[in-house]
C-alpha cells in the first residue's frame, strides 16, 4: 500500500473534512461582542463550496482503483458517491433557515463528518472499513439528530436514535466477527469465494442474520424501525432530511453490495410455498412487515413528520423487493428508486420546515390552505407526494414500476413467478398509501387556512431554489427515466 | 429528406407548451400573456412552415411520400426499450401547418373576444397547452405519444369547456364531453396494448419494423381472433373507438353540441378545427392498419364499419341542425354532419379527400364559428337566433365574412373549398363498392347542410332585429382574423380540383400535372353537376321554407308544419333521453352498488388499520403508542429537569428498546429455524 495512492483515492473526503474544519473554525471565532461575525448563510456556502469542490475531484480521479478491497472506485461508488454528495448538498438549502441556532459552524461541520461516513461506506468493500464508516456517519446523525438542546423532542429523538444505533451496530458487528471467522476474511469478494467451497452451518446463518438485523436498522425496514418515527419527528429539519436521505440511500446501497458480493451462493428462495434458506427469505419477510406495518400504521398519524418516517418504513419495503430479484435490473431499480426517494425526502422535509415555522406545528391540520399562502411550495409537496405514492408521469412510477417488474421476474434461484405473492401485497399496500397521502393534500389544498394570523406568505428563496430542483428532478426523471438508469445499468454492467 | 427536418418536427409542440407553463407558473399580467401565447403560437406556425416547406421539397419515392423519422428511447428496462419518435410527412406536416396557422388566428380574436374576462391570462395557458398537445398528436410517430398528447389534448378541452366553470351548464358539459370521450379511449388503449403485445413495437414507422410497415400489417392481418375476424380488423376498430368519441361520431356525438358552453373561440379552434379532428387524423395516419389484407377493391371490414359510421353521422347531424335554435348549437351540429363526410371518404379509402375535407372544414368552420362569436358579442351574447335578425346592415364585416364561410359549408360551386372537397367525397362513396346507401345518405345530407346554413343565414342576418339592444359591429382584433380564413375557405378549394388534385399528388409523394381537360370528362362534369344540383336545392328550399313567412313569428314554419317530426328532431332525435334511460340508470344503479360496496370497503379498511395499527396489542400500535408514546412525558420531564435521565433510560427504556430488537432477532431466527426444517 501507498500512501500517496491512500490519499489520491480519499481526496474527496479530505476535501470535505477540511472543510468542515474551516466551517467550525469559523463558526467559533467570536467577533466584538461575542457574537459570530460570520452569518450562517456564509458558512453555509462555504460548506456548499466544499461538497462542490468534492464533488469536483471526484470527477478527476482515476476511473478505476482499489486498495486492497478497503477503498474501491469505480464507476457505480463514483456515481454514488455523487449522488450522496448531492443529497447533502441539498440538505444544506435548510440550514440557514431551520437549523438549530445555536453553534451553526459545528452543526455544518457534523453535516459534512456525516457526508465523509456516507461516502466511505459507499467506496469500501471490507466490512472493517464498512463498520468504521457506517459508525462514523451514525455517530455524526446522532449528535444531529439531538443538537438543538433546548427541545426536549430533539434530545428524545437523539436518544432513541443513538441508543437503537448502538444495539443495532453491536449486532452488525457480532454478525461480521461470525461471518469472517466463519469464512477467514474480511473482504467482501473474498467471503463470497470462500463460501463457494464452505457448507453453510448455523453459525454463519446466525452471523449473516445478524448483520441483516444491523443494517436493517440503516434502512428502517421492520422490525428494526422503532426509532425513525421519533427521530424524524424531533430532529431538527435538516438532520431528519439527511437522515431520511443520504443515510438511507448508503444503507441500501451497502446492503446490496454486501448480499451480492458476499452471499450471492447462499440466497435462498422466498417462493411462495418453496421457501429455501439463504439471505432472500429473510430479506423477503422484512420486505413483507415493512410494507405492512409502514403503511398500516402511516395511516394512523397525525403528525405529517410520523407519517414520512412510516412512508420512510413502506418504501424500504418496496426497495428491499428490488434486492430479492437480485439481476442486473433489479439492483438498478433498487439504486434508481433509492436515490429518487431521497431527493424527495429531502423535499418534503423543506416543506414541513416551512409550515413548522410559520404555522408553529407538523400535524395534518397545520397544512391547511398552504396552497393559498405559498403556491409554489404547495405544489412542489403535491409532487413529492404523489410521487411517493407513486402516479405517473412523475419517477416514483418508474422507479415504483422497475421495483415490481424486476421482482416479478422472480430471484435468481427460485420460480420465476415465485414472488408474485410478495408484488401483490406491495401493490395492495400502495394503493392503501394514496389514501394518507391524499388526505394530506386534501388539507393543503382543499381546506382554507384556519386563521390569518399575519404571519409571512410565499416561498423563502433559498427554500425555493431547493424544493425547484427536486420538484423538477422528479418530474424530469419521470419523463425521462432513462436519464439516471442508464448510467446506473452501464455503471453496473462495469462492475458485473 | 434533410435530418433536420425530423429534429424540428419534435420541436414544434414545444413553444406552445412553454408558453403555458410559463404563464401558469410566472403569472403574467393580461398583455404579456397573451403575447406570450402568440409567440409561441407564431414559433410553431414558422417551425411548421419550414417543415411543410422540407416536406414539399423532399417529394416522394416509388413506394410513397419520403418520411423524416426521429426516434429516442423513453426508458429502457432490462432488455426492452420503449422508443418514442416524431415523423415528418405531407401528413403530419399539412395538420401542423392547419393547426398553428388557424390556432394563431383563433388566439388573436381571442384577444378581442375575452377582453372582459377576469382569467383572460389562464384562458391563454389552457389555448397554449390545447395547441402544443395537439401538435404533439399529428407530429407523433408513435403510436404511445400520440395517446400520451391524446390525453392531454382532452384535458385540455375539459378545461377550456368548463372555463366559465360558475356556470354550472358549462361545468356539466365539461364533463360529459370529458366522460365520453374517455369511453371512447378506452377502446384506443386497449388496442394500444393490443398491438403492443401482438408486434411488440408502436412506432407507426421504423424504417420496416414500424407497425404501418409491411411486415407488421401482414402478420396482424394473417392471424385471426373470435369469429373468425382478422387480428388487424379487431384491433382497428378499437383505435376507432378512440376516433369515434374525439371526432364526435354517432352515437358518441352528444358531447360535442353541449361543448358548445365553452367560449366561442374555444369551439372554433377545438370543436370546428383541430381537435374533432383528431380521430379523422387517427384514421387517416393507421389507415394502412384498417386496409391490411384487403383484395384489389380495397374493402375490409374496419373500413366498412368506418364508412357506414360517417354516413350515418354526416346524415343525423344535419338532419338535427335543421330544427336547433342556438347558432352555436347549429354550427356544432353541422360540424358533426362535416366530420361524418370526412369519416365516410376515409372509409371507402380516400384518404386525400378525407383528409382535404379536414383541412378545409378546418378554414371555413372557424371562419363561421369565429362569425358567430363576432355576431354573440355584438349581440350582446345573445346566441338564439329567433332573437337575433337584420345583422346584414349592423354587423356588415362579419355579414360578408359569414357569407362566405355559409357558402363554403353549404358547397356553392366552383369558387368555395367546400365545394371540391364536398365532391371529391361524393366521388369516394359513389365508387364504393360495398353499397351504394352511404353515397344516398351522403348526398341528403349535403343538401340539408345547404338548407340550415340558409335558414341560420335568414335568421341571423336578413329582415329586422327582434332582440332588445342595438347590435353593433365588433372590434378590429376579432374581424381581421375572419379575413385570411375566408381566404382560405375559397383558396384552398384550387389545390384539388379534379383538373389539378395537388393535394392527393402531394401525400401520396407523386408530382401531379395541371391538367383542364380533366374537369371536362363525363364524370368529372356530371358530379360536378350534381353538387351544383344539391346545393341549390338546399339554398332554394331554406329560401322557400324561410325568406317567405316573416321571421318575426315565433314558429318555425316547419314546426308549424310536421309538429312531431320537428319536435323529434329539436330534442335532437332523443340520443341524449335514451343514454338518460339506460346508461344512466344503470349508471345510478352500479353508483348505488359502489356507494354500498364503498361503505363496506371503508369498514373494512378502517377497522384493517384501527385492528392492525393501532390494536392487535401488538407491533405497530404497541411499539407506536405504549412504548415510545406512553412513557414519553415521563421521559421528557426527566429530560427537563436534566437529573437522572440516564438511569431513567436504564430503568426502563433501554430495556424495552433492546427487548424490541431482540424480538426481531428471534422471529428471524425462528424463521431460519423454519426453512431449516
Amino acid at each position: 500500500m501507498n500512501y500517496l495512492e491512500f490519499l489520491i483515492l480519499v481526496l474527496p473526503e479530505a476535501v470535505l473534512t477540511m472543510t468542515a474544519l474551516i466551517v467550525i473554525g469559523l463558526g467559533a471565532k467570536s467577533g466584538r461582542g461575542g457574537a459570530n461575525p460570520f452569518s450562517s448563510g456564509f458558512l453555509t456556502a462555504i460548506g456548499a463550496a466544499g461538497i462542490v469542490a468534492a464533488g469536483l475531484v471526484l470527477a478527476l480521479l482515476p476511473a478505476e482503483a482499489s486498495l486492497g478491497g478497503m477503498l474501491v472506485l469505480d464507476p457505480l461508488t463514483r456515481l454514488f458517491k455523487w449522488v450522496i454528495l448531492a443529497m447533502s448538498l441539498l440538505t444544506l438549502a435548510l440550514v440557514p433557515g431551520w437549523a438549530p441556532p445555536a453553534h451553526r459552524g459545528e452543526y455544518l461541520g457534523l453535516i459534512l463528518f456525516a457526508t465523509v461516513g456516507l461516502s466511505l461506506v459507499i467506496s469500501s468493500e471490507d466490512l472493517l472499513m464498512i463498520f468504521l464508516a457506517l459508525e462514523l456517519a451514525s455517530l455524526s446523525l446522532y449528535i444531529l439528530a439531538g443538537y438543538n438542546c433546548d427541545d426536549s423532542y430533539s434530545a428524545e429523538a437523539a436518544m432513541k436514535y443513538f441508543l437503537f444505533g448502538s444495539i443495532s451496530a453491536a449486532f452488525l458487528l457480532f454478525g461480521m466477527s461470525l461471518v469472517y471467522g466463519y469464512t477467514g476474511s474480511t473482504h467482501l469478494a473474498e467471503i463470497g469465494a470462500a463460501l463457494a467451497d464452505l457448507p453453510t452451518e448455523p453459525i454463519f446463518a446466525l452471523g449473516v442474520v445478524m448483520m441483516l438485523a444491523g443494517l436493517g436498522f440503516k434502512v428502517v425496514a421492520v422490525p428494526f424501525h422503532l426509532w425513525a418515527p421519533d427521530a424524524y419527528q424531533g430532529a431538527p429539519a435538516p438532520s431528519a432530511a439527511l437522515i431520511a436521505s443520504g443515510s438511507k440511500v448508503a444503507g441500501f446501497f451497502i446492503l446490496a453490495k454486501i448480499l451480492l458480493l458476499s452471499f450471492a451462493d447462499w440466497d435462498g428462495s422466498a417462493d411462495w410455498g418453496g421457501f429455501a434458506t439463504g439471505w432472500v427469505p429473510f430479506l423477503a419477510l422484512l420486505a413483507a412487515l415493512s410494507m405492512v406495518f409502514g403503511n398500516l400504521s402511516a395511516l394512523a398519524q397525525t403528525s405529517v413528520r410520523r407519517l414520512l418516517a412510516y412512508s420512510a418504513v413502506a418504501h424500504g419495503g418496496y426497495i428491499l423487493l428490488g434486492l430479492l430479484s437480485g439481476g442486473t435490473v433489479g439492483i438498478a431499480a433498487v439504486l434508481f428508486y433509492i436515490t429518487l426517494y431521497g431527493m424527495t425526502a429531502i423535499g418534503a422535509f423543506g416543506v414541513v420546515a416551512l409550515v413548522e415555522q410559520r404555522r408553529g406545528g407538523d400535524s395534518v391540520a397545520h397544512f391547511a390552505g398552504l396552497a393559498k399562502e405559498a403556491p409554489f411550495t404547495a405544489g412542489c409537496f403535491l409532487v413529492f407526494l404523489i410521487s411517493l405514492a407513486g402516479i405517473p408521469p412523475l419517477a416514483g412510477f418508474f422507479g415504483k414500476f422497475f421495483l415490481f417488474t424486476s421482482a416479478l421476474g422472480g430471484s435468481a434461484a427460485g420460480d420465476p413467478s415465485g414472488l408474485v405473492w410478495l408484488v401483490s401485497l406491495g401493490l395492495g399496500m400502495n394503493v392503501l398509501s394514496l389514501y394518507y397521502y391524499l388526505r394530506v393534500l386534501k388539507q393543503v389544498f382543499a381546506r382554507p387556512p384556519a386563521e390569518s394570523t399575519g404571519h409571512a406568505t410565499g416561498t423563502p428563496p433559498l427554500l425555493g431554489c431547493m424544493l425547484a430542483t427536486t420538484a423538477g428532478a422528479i418530474i424530469f426523471l419521470g419523463c425521462f427515466p432513462n436519464l439516471l438508469l442508464k448510467p446506473i445499468e452501464a455503471a453496473l454492467r462495469v462492475v458485473g | 429528406m434533410e435530418t433536420w427536418i425530423p429534429w424540428l418536427t419534435a420541436l414544434i409542440p414545444l413553444p406552445p407548451l412553454a408558453a403555458a407553463a410559463a404563464i401558469l407558473f410566472l403569472h403574467p399580467c393580461r398583455r404579456p400573456a397573451a403575447a406570450l401565447a402568440l409567440a409561441g403560437q407564431a414559433l410553431s406556425l414558422l417551425g411548421a412552415l419550414a417543415v411543410f416547406g422540407g416536406a414539399l421539397a423532399a417529394g416522394g419515392t416509388e413506394g410513397g411520400p419520403v418520411r423524416g423519422l426521429l426516434t429516442f428511447t423513453w426508458f429502457t428496462h432490462g432488455d426492452t426499450a420503449l422508443p418514442l419518435g416524431v415523423a415528418a410527412d405531407p401528413l403530419g406536416a399539412s395538420m401542423l401547418l392547419m393547426i398553428t396557422f388557424v390556432g394563431l388566428l383563433i388566439f388573436i380574436h381571442s384577444i378581442g373576444y375575452m377582453r372582459e374576462d377576469p382569467r383572460f391570462a389562464r384562458f391563454f395557458c389552457f389555448l397554449s397547452l390545447f395547441s402544443g398537445a395537439m401538435l404533439g398528436v399529428v407530429a407523433a410517430n408513435s403510436l404511445l405519444l400520440l395517446f400520451i398528447c391524446w390525453e392531454l389534448v382532452g384535458l385540455a378541452s375539459y378545461l377550456l369547456i368548463g372555463f366559465w366553470f360558475q356556470k354550472p351548464s358549462a361545468a356539466a358539459a365539461a364533463r360529459k364531453a370529458f366522460l365520453t370521450t374517455r369511453v371512447g379511449d378506452l377502446g384506443l388503449f386497449l388496442g394500444l396494448l393490443w398491438i403492443y403485445k401482438e408486434t411488440g413495437t408502436l412506432l407507426f414507422y421504423d424504417g420496416g419494423h414500424g407497425l404501418l410497415e409491411q411486415s407488421a400489417l401482414t402478420s396482424l392481418a394473417g392471424q385471426t381472433v373470435a369469429g373468425g375476424m382478422a387480428l388487424s380488423t379487431a384491433v382497428s376498430l378499437l383505435l376507432f373507438c378512440g376516433a369515434v368519441g374525439k371526432s364526435g361520431q354517432f352515437p358518441l356525438h352528444i358531447w360535442l353540441p353541449d361543448a358548445m358552453e365553452g367560449p366561442t373561440p374555444v369551439s372554433a379552434l377545438i370543436h370546428a378545427a383541430t381537435m374533432v379532428a383528431a380521430g379523422v387524423y387517427l384514421v387517416a395516419r393507421v389507415f394502412p392498419l384498417f386496409a391490411a389484407g384487403a383484395g384489389g377493391d380495397g374493402v375490409t371490414t374496419a373500413l366498412t364499419v368506418v364508412a357506414w359510421t360517417g354516413a350515418v353521422t354526416a346524415l343525423f347531424g344535419a338532419v338535427v341542425a335543421v330544427a336547433q335554435n342556438d347558432i352555436k348549437r347549429i354550427l356544432a351540429y353541422s360540424t358533426v354532419s362535416q366530420l361524418g363526410f370526412m369519416m365516410l371518404a376515409l372509409g371507402a379509402g380516400g384518404v386525400a379527400a378525407g383528409i382535404f375535407h379536414l383541412l378545409a372544414h378546418a378554414f371555413f368552420k372557424a371562419l363561421l364559428f369565429l362569425g358567430a362569436g363576432s355576431v354573440i358579442h355584438g349581440c350582446g351574447h345573445e346566441q338564439d337566433i329567433r332573437k337575433m335578425g337584420g345583422l346584414r346592415k349592423t354587423m356588415p364585416v362579419t355579414f360578408i365574412l359569414y357569407g362566405i364561410g355559409m357558402m363554403a359549408l353549404a358547397g356553392f360551386p366552383f369558387l368555395f373549398s367546400g365545394f371540391w372537397s364536398k365532391e371529391a367525397i361524393l366521388v369516394e362513396a359513389f365508387a364504393w363498392p360495398v353499397s351504394r346507401i352511404p353515397f344516398l345518405l351522403a348526398l341528403a345530407a349535403a343538401v340539408l347542410t345547404a338548407f340550415y346554413m340558409t335558414r341560420q343565414m335568414i335568421y341571423v342576418f336578413l329582415g329586422t332585429w327582434r332582440g332588445k339592444d342595438r347590435p353593433h359591429e365588433s372590434p378590429r382584433v376579432m374581424t381581421l382574423p375572419l379575413v385570411p380564413l375566408a381566404a382560405g375557405a375559397v383558396l384552398l378549394g384550387f389545390l384539388a380540383t379534379p383538373a389539378w388534385p395537388w393535394f392527393a399528388g402531394f401525400l401520396a409523394g407523386e408530382a401531379v400535372a395541371f391538367s383542364p381537360g380533366a374537369l371536362f370528362t363525363g364524370k368529372s362534369l356530371a358530379f360536378m353537376a350534381l353538387s351544383i344540383l344539391v346545393a341549390a336545392t338546399g339554398v332554394a328550399a331554406g329560401w322557400l321554407v324561410y325568406a317567405r313567412s316573416p321571421a318575426s313569428t315565433a314558429e318555425d314554419p316547419l314546426q308549424t308544419r310536421f309538429p312531431a317530426a320537428h319536435r323529434a328532431v329539436s330534442r335532437r332525435l332523443l340520443v341524449d333521453e335514451f343514454y338518460e334511460r339506460t346508461v344512466l340508470r344503470l349508471q345510478s344503479a352500479g353508483e348505488n352498488g359502489c356507494a354500498r360496496l364503498d361503505g363496506v370497503l371503508r369498514r373494512v379498511t378502517d377497522g384493517a388499520g384501527a385492528v392492525l395499527s393501532r390494536g392487535l396489542g401488538g407491533l405497530a400500535g404497541l411499539l407506536d403508542r405504549s412504548v415510545l408514546n406512553s412513557g414519553f412525558d415521563t421521559v421528557c420531564q426527566f429530560l427537563r429537569a436534566g437529573t437522572a435521565w440516564l438511569s431513567s433510560l436504564h430503568q426502563g427504556r433501554a430495556q424495552n428498546y433492546l427487548r424490541f430488537v431482540g424480538i426481531g432477532m428471534v422471529v428471524l431466527l425462528l424463521f431460519y429455524a423454519w426453512l431449516q426444517s
